[in-house]
């Protein structure tokens, strides 16, 4: 029980309702574009648990860049630098994540030159464009 | 609106509540040790066995040990894009204007800014196996440039230039292509795709350049701008330039 645990629950509940509300928006949303907004801010509240797993509580945290090269830089890094793995993984996810927003958006603006609309009901017929 | 309020005291109560839930089990603790990888990437990047003679351990893993997931990345992206052009159709480009872009003090501030966009853009690139960033970041940050003179001075400043979406796909192409060649150069060594170190020098005239990874970065850079700046132009041509171009294609 200490302080850093207090702000590490928090997080993770801040982070928990994000991806609640994210999935509510990305099933209730009437309009794609709100529905494309929701899957971003749910892929970024994922990406925050990523980095939120390879975070060390030490001080003082590093991020794994040797500032000079040396062998004490590295028994120094060893002991404070937070994981790289997950920044790895992360970078590696904004891009992939990017790619298909970009793609979802040009379909979205497609949609709306052919059709009119972006409201998700009436773009499959289910309500009239108004 | 009195129902939206509602919603944000009710999700905030619930973000309070579950973070009070977990804290009172006390089962969730900042971890204060990295994970046996994490350390053996954090010791390896540079002076280890397994090195990838980069400082920097992200890149070292995103274009050294988990290179070929990052190739595979790379075409991702290139696909997208393509499918996104390929979605609009656009042929040709629309018809050169004479615009007047918006006041002097705008364009002049622009014209400042655009260049120093583009010097800070190269420099994350290019010290991308040294300090945090690299080929991706640089060409986000690059892409901005255009996107800046496009609402300021109007296309027309690009296209008038020759910066038209074509010499931008074409550009990106080529920039994909080096990094291919990089990748599967080390093959006909006998050695295995995506190699670093046995096969590129880590030292050129002195100066670290960490191997492949200086060349993966810079390709990735033009890529990336290339590949932005091209999207920016399109989705800035008028609504009606569109609407002929789809005229076109219905007949």
């Amino acid at each position: 029980m200490s302080e850093a645990g207090l702000v590490w629950s928090l997080l993770v509940g801040l982070l928990a309702v994000n991806l609640l509300v994210s999935v509510y928006g990305i099933i209730y949303g009437r309009s794609l574009t709100k529905k494309l907004i929701s899957l971003t801010i749910f892929s970024d509240t994922v990406y925050v648990f990523f980095i939120m797993v390879g975070y060390r509580l030490v001080y003082p945290t590093v991020p794994p860049v040797y500032v000079e090269l040396t062998r004490d830089q590295l028994e120094y890094l060893a002991k404070h630098a937070v994981d790289p793995v997950p920044q790895a993984l992360v970078l590696t996810g904004i891009v992939i994540g990017m790619a298909v927003n970009a793609l979802i958006g040009f379909g979205i603006i497609q949609a709306y030159r052919l059709k009119k609309t972006v409201t998700a009901r009436e773009l499959v017929g289910f309500e009239e464009v108004e | 609106m009195g129902r939206r309020l509602l919603g944000l005291v009710f999700v905030y109560s619930l973000a309070l509540a579950l973070a009070l839930v977990v804290y009172a089990t006390g089962s969730l603790q900042p971890p204060h040790e990295i994970k046996r990888l994490g350390v053996f990437y954090v010791e390896e990047t540079f002076f280890g066995n397994m090195t990838a003679m980069s400082p920097e351990a992200v890149t070292a893993i995103v274009w050294d040990y988990r290179g070929l997931d990052t190739v595979y990345e790379t075409a991702v992206f290139f696909l997208a894009v393509v499918a996104g052009l390929a979605v609009f159709r656009v042929s040709k480009t629309p018809p050169l204007k004479r615009g007047v872009g918006l006041t002097e003090i705008s364009r002049t501030s622009t014209k400042i800014v655009a260049a120093l966009i583009v010097v800070v853009s190269a420099s994350i690139a290019l010290h991308g196996h040294l300090t945090p960033g690299g080929g991706f970041q640089g060409g986000s940050t690059l892409a901005i440039a255009p996107l800046l003179v496009i609402p300021i001075f109007s296309y027309y400043a690009l296209l008038a230039r020759r910066l038209t979406p074509g010499l931008l796909v074409t550009l990106r192409g080529l920039a994909l292509t080096a990094i291919g060649l990089v990748a599967l150069l080390p093959v006909f060594k006998g050695l295995e795709v995506v190699t670093n170190i046995r096969f590129y020098p880590a030292y050129i005239l002195g100066q670290l350049v960490s191997g492949s990874l200086l060349l993966y970065n810079s390709s990735e850079y033009i890529a990336v701008a290339s590949g932005f700046a091209a999207v920016f132009l399109y989705l800035s041509f008028e609504e009606e330039f569109h609407e002929e171009e789809r005229g076109e294609d219905h007949e």
